[in-house]
């Protein structure tokens, strides 16, 4: 049983290859991260959902700063072994446009307008992705981008508490009498 | 607070002795309450209880973080309530933000867009801290001093411009009511 | 001379209900945390609760709100006062089914038509559910009654605790397929669980009640625990034999505090199951208790 599961995901994971040249990398006995390039994304995980993959769990963005690119991840999983598929690909960060996959699965439809909001990537064909969801009326940089500063943002918008006390300078007076006094205990 | 004519003194005993409480429970917190109302510590001899709708409710207790979207909703529950009521802060995020002070989508103090009452200060309180607030909130009313709902009306003005520096705009606007 | 009597004895009654309607309720509660291993709150509780909503400033939401609650708190005030509490009877001769029967509806009426008019949504569902829930209780129970008024060839409901006393034994002996089916159905009236369905607090924010504030609560309160009176001492005055007014008393007291116990341990019914419910096991019960009844199988 479990080796005809792993022949069934070996099988798969050397057809994504051959057809779509994807790199593979094991991440876990039951994970395995395809990355794949832009242009080949949707097809694969038209395959991968043909082939059992059929739940997109999420659909996520990471902000590769230094390299100035996005990363975006599709996780797949397959209801019938178990295994869980990493779909990624790479898009430019000054341009960050991509495909929709909301065809696919009407629920990445909201996943597409998390990651719009969050990190300012557009998806093409999803024409309700510029739609308001967690953040109303946001006007600065997706604030989870690298290169935004939420303490910055927070102090201008959301005033602080004004402390007349120094907590953190009679913590450390605090703490010096007692290490006076445990000197004096040990002398 | 000398101002309270008798029967001022007489309502205030008896709405310190049956407080309906509405919970806004958006942030964390939430799970402290079931030990309070249920046999361990059980608010209900006090007369409190809670209640499912801010209309009929007297004490707003807002636990853990408020971020931006919700405070909009909070500030619509609060001014839905019925005079006197009373606002509980409960957790450090209300108090100074708590680990979420640098967040750029949660508040970093309540007081200053609603009139709060009273602090329960920890991260989290325990269920004793609850109920010893809640007594102490008790005694604050009986006394006439828990005037929360009257600041909010004097100073209506503040607190509103406070809501728009930190909200933009207090309307709820989105896709499910438009 | 007889108007100031009778005065007398509809603000008896009223006064009855209000105070030993609230503090029966307080007790109730007392009950309920007592099965849930906590103290729960004192007797008085209640009448600190109806106080204090009393005090508190609310809004109303136009004036078809104002007069549906209005209705509803008068409508129950005027049924309350047909209903014999025992040998208590604020109209001799006139404390007949069909008048409590026909009058009750006033209330409820009242109470619907306010409660539409706040235009919350979750009113209406409350609202909805709670006639619902009321075609599906009334049904049995009026069978069951029908039944009762037919052995007794009156509508009076004096003369039937009369027959009862003279019979030297309760209705709930005689026939006890009915008095379990009244049992049921009243469970429904006083909205307790399994049927809670319209005012389920946690779905639908307590339905019916969920804009009022302040004053309109506490009348709300008052009209919920006259409501609650006059539907136990029904089944006081019809199956236990009603009694001298402080046996009366214990003998509400007994049916509340067992009505109190089931609910405490009972989870909530869907409205469909409910109604499903009262159409099929009770609604059996019902007529099979009434064919015994019409072919004189009454011991």
């Amino acid at each position: 049983m479990t080796n005809s599961m792993n022949n069934n995901v070996a099988e798969i994971l050397e057809k994504a290859k051959k057809l779509f040249d994807v790199r593979v990398e094991d991440i876990a006995e039951r994970q395995h991260k395809l990355i794949a390039e832009n242009d080949k994304t949707i097809p694969l995980l038209a395959f991968l959902k043909e082939s059992g993959y059929s739940h997109l769990s999420i659909l996520t963005c990471i902000d590769w700063i230094e390299e100035k690119r996005f990363e975006l991840v599709y996780i797949l999983f397959n209801w019938s072994n178990g295994v869980t598929l990493l779909v990624s690909t790479f898009i430019d960060r000054d341009k960050p446009v991509f495909y929709t996959v909301k065809d696919m699965w009407p629920t990445a439809e909201y996943y597409e307008r998390d990651v719009h909001e969050f990190f300012g990537v557009e998806f093409e064909g999803n024409e309700r992705c510029r739609l308001p969801l967690f953040l109303e009326l946001w006007n600065d940089l997706p604030p989870l981008r690298k290169d935004f500063d939420p303490l910055k943002f927070s102090k201008e918008h959301f005033p602080d508490r004004e402390y007349e006390k120094d907590a953190i300078h009679e913590a450390k007076i605090i703490r010096a009498d007692l290490e006076d006094t445990r000197g004096d205990i040990n002398g | 607070m000398d101002e309270r004519s008798v029967w001022e003194k007489i309502a205030d005993q008896l709405r310190s002795r049956s407080m309906w409480m509405l919970h806004y429970c958006t942030g964390c917190g939430a799970v402290e309450l079931p030990p309070s109302m249920t046999s361990r510590f059980d608010m209900e001899r006090l007369g409190m209880g809670p209640m499912a709708t801010p209309r009929q409710a007297d004490i707003l207790l807002i636990t853990g973080y408020l971020s931006v979207k919700t405070l909009r909703r909070v500030i619509y529950t609060y001014e839905k309530m019925a005079d006197p009521k009373y606002v509980i802060g409960f957790g450090s995020c209300t108090i100074n933000g708590g680990i979420y002070f640098d967040s750029y989508s949660t508040i970093n103090r309540l007081d200053y867009y609603l009139p709060v009452d009273l602090y329960i200060a920890g991260c989290m309180p325990r269920p004793e801290a609850i109920l010893n607030a809640f007594n102490t909130l008790m005694e604050m009313i009986r006394k006439g001093e828990a005037n929360g709902w009257k600041r909010y009306k004097e100073n209506y003005e503040w607190y509103k411009q406070n809501q728009l520096r930190s909200l933009g705009e207090v309307i709820v606007h989105d896709e499910f009511h438009e | 001379m007889t108007g100031l009597a009778t005065a007398g004895r509809v603000a008896g009654v009223l006064f009855t209900a209000f105070f030993f309607g609230l503090t029966f309720e307080g007790i109730g509660r007392k009950i309920t945390a007592r099965i849930q291993k906590r103290y729960g709150p004192p007797w008085y509780q209640n009448f600190i609760d109806v106080f204090k909503t009393l005090t508190k400033h609310g809004w109303t939401h136009g004036w078809i709100f104002d007069f549906g609650v209005l209705m509803a708190l008068g409508g129950v005030i005027a049924t309350l006062s047909f209903v014999p509490l025992g040998n208590l009877v604020a109209f001799p001769g006139l404390d007949n089914f069909f008048v409590i029967a026909y009058l009750f509806t006033v209330g409820a009426l009242g109470m619907a038509m306010g409660m539409v008019g706040t235009g919350n949504p979750w009113a209406s569902i409350g609202v909805a559910r709670a006639l619902t829930l009321m075609l599906g209780y009334e049904v049995p129970y009026l069978i069951v009654i029908t039944t009762l008024l037919f052995y007794y060839k009156t509508g009076n409901i004096s003369s039937i605790i009369e027959a009862q006393a003279q019979a030297g034994e309760w209705n709930i002996v005689k026939f006890p397929i009915g008095a379990l089916v009244a049992l049921i159905s009243l469970q429904g009236m006083l909205g307790k669980e399994p049927f809670e369905a319209p005012i389920a607090p946690a779905e639908i924010a307590s339905g019916p009640m969920v804009e009022l504030s302040a004053k309109y609560m506490g009348l709300l309160m008052l009209m919920n625990t006259f409501m609650e009176f006059i539907e136990i001492s029904l089944f006081v005055d019809f199956f236990l034999g009603g009694g001298t007014f402080f046996v009366f008393l214990l003998k509400y007291f007994i049916v509340w505090t067992f009505a109190v116990m089931v609910s405490a341990v009972l989870p909530r019914f869907r409205i469909e199951q409910a109604v499903a419910f009262y159409w099929t096991v009770p609604i059996l019960l019902a007529f099979l208790q009434a064919f015994f009844v019409v072919n004189g199988w009454v011991f």
